[in-house]
């Protein structure tokens, strides 16, 4: 479970999050939206302890990583699958060293157990012809598919964590990742957060809804609470929504 | 931003660069070091550098030797050329030409990949999975530096020197041998020692400053050329300061006459 309680965070003097408060538990699909550059990405960055609150908790699973160091971080990290927004591949390594970098470096498998992993992954991705590619070669959204494959080689995940899974991307392959996203979830059971801005995304793979607005969150909700509010941002939402049905 | 705020930054910058610095020592001591990253950045650094070194203290070494050869036999003192030539490359003239062609081959490109590792999250997705960036990423770089700008004054060194033979023998129509035993004569502990320790200080603080510079990229691709530009004026400056400051101290402990 991951719970926020009134967390602020601050870039120096520009402050990013003011107070944000919200409880999830591993197995909610939830998507968090949002302005650009409103704090979305600062929020992952949090649950996963890269940056630090200013004020409030963040207790993951009962254990409040806020006071946590480098190391003590580890295991709550890797109760998580991240993709980072663009992907964050390591450009300088093929896509299957790419994808088989944290088997190497942390599970120390045996070279041929972790090809065969490799192998599996990418085809369970649907990009098992890039192995020998290097990440500039790669289309967008086989770029994000090999990002999927390599979060998913550390093996058991309690929370999938997706920035901007299909920005850049077009209506096809926009489509493709969000299947993926979604099979990926309903085979184990494992739920997962979404950072977007695509509404129709959003509508699509979730059932829970945070709207982030200067700082705060103005909504956090379902399906039905979502059609019925009133909130301007929220509206808006919905409107596009319609546009795009 | 106020002066008050600038200066607490500016405070706050330094403490970061201080503990990166220490860190990049302290850790070398921790397992695990990852020796293909170091085998990697090493070949970066250095034979790759090989060229562009030598092609620069080749035209450097001719004009000193020129210039040198010109205002000397003007005085009747031709013979000095190859003296002097060689106090000034071992000493002074090496060691500064090639951290500088260092900085802006090396130290530059130190910066904007690391740079753009933080922008793309890449070092944000090894520390998910646990894996130190100094260490991973960092440190190879250090010691990189620290290895290859030695190897690389060195070999530049030489090609300045062969660079003012050249000069000396086929322009001013000096005696080769005599160029080259007058230059040997020079090689004594205090030159070659002072003119050695040099690049071991310039690599560890052109690679820190570089690795500092590119973790702290910010903003985009506008921010990555903030950080490159700050990384090369700041190594320049750092370097040239650091050349003078240790001259004096060495000429100091190695008890040379001023
Ligand atoms: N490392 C940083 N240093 C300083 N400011 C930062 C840093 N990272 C982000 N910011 C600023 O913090 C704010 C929130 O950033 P964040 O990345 O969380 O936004 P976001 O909601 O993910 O936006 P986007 O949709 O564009 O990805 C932005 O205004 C950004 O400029
Ligand atoms: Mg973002």
């Amino acid at each position: 479970m991951i719970v926020f309680d009134n967390v602020w965070f601050s870039y120096g003097d520009r402050e990013v999050l003011k107070g944000i408060s919200f409880t999830a538990n591993f197995d909610e699909r939830i998507a968090v939206l949002g302005e650009s550059g409103g704090g979305k990405t600062t929020i992952l960055k949090l649950i996963l302890g890269l940056i630090s609150p200013d004020k409030g908790k963040i207790i993951i699973d009962g254990v409040d990583i806020t006071q946590l160091n480098e190391e003590e971080l580890i295991p709550i990290r890797r109760k998580f699958s991240i993709v980072f927004q663009e992907g964050a591949l390591f450009d300088s390594l093929p896509v299957k060293e790419n994808v088989a970098f944290f088997m190497r470096e942390l599970l120390k498998l045996p070279d041929e157990e972790i090809y065969r992993r490799v192998r599996e992954l990418l085809r369970r991705v649907g990009v098992e012809d890039a192995e020998e590619l290097m990440p500039e070669e790669l289309s967008g959204g086989m770029h994000r598919r090999v990002a999927i494959a390599r979060a998913l080689a550390v093996g058991k995940t309690k929370m999938f964590l997706y920035d901007e899974p299909t920005a850049g991307l077009d209506p096809i392959n926009s489509e493709r990742i969000m299947t993926l996203i979604k099979d990926l979830a309903d085979k184990e059971n494992i739920g997962f957060m979404i950072i977007t801005h695509v509404v129709y995304v959003a509508w699509q793979l979730c059932n829970r809804f945070i709207f982030l607005k200067e700082g705060q969150i103005v909504f956090d909700g379902n399906k039905d609470e979502l059609i019925k509010s009133n909130i301007s941002a929220v509206k808006d939402f919905i409107k596009e929504l319609f546009f795009r049905i | 931003m106020n002066a008050g705020n600038q200066i607490k930054k500016t405070l706050a910058d330094l403490q970061d660069f201080y503990l990166l610095s220490i860190n990049s020592i302290l850790k070398l001591f921790k397992r695990p070091l990852y020796f293909d990253d170091i085998i990697e950045q090493m070949e970066y650094a250095g034979s790759a550098s090989v060229f562009i070194v030598s092609l620069v203290c080749l035209f450097v070494g001719m004009a000193l030797s020129l210039q040198l050869s010109a205002e000397l036999s003007g005085l009747g003192l031709k013979m000095y050329t190859g003296k002097i030539v060689g106090i000034a490359v071992i000493r002074e003239i090496g060691p500064l030409v090639t951290a500088l062609v260092f900085i802006g081959r090396v130290g530059a490109g130190q910066t904007a990949e690391i740079g753009s590792m933080i922008l793309g999250h890449q070092i944000d997705t090894l520390r998910v999975y646990g894996i130190d960036p100094i260490k991973k990423v960092v440190i190879p770089r250090v010691i990189a530096s620290v290895v290859m700008l030695p190897c690389l004054t060195i070999i530049g060194d030489l090609v300045c020197l062969i660079g003012g033979y050249y000069i000396a023998v086929f322009v001013s129509n000096q005696s080769g041998s005599f160029y080259w035993s007058s230059i040997i004569e020079e090689l004594t502990f205090q030159n070659v020692f002072s003119g050695t320790i040099k690049p071991f200080i310039f690599g560890y603080l052109i690679s820190c400053i570089s690795c500092f510079y590119g973790l702290t990229t910010r903003g985009g691709a506008k921010g990555l050329r903030t950080s490159t530009t700050k990384a090369v004026v700041i190594s320049i400056i750092t370097v040239i300061a650091t050349d003078f400051i240790l001259t004096r101290i060495l000429f100091y402990a190695l008890g040379f006459n001023v």
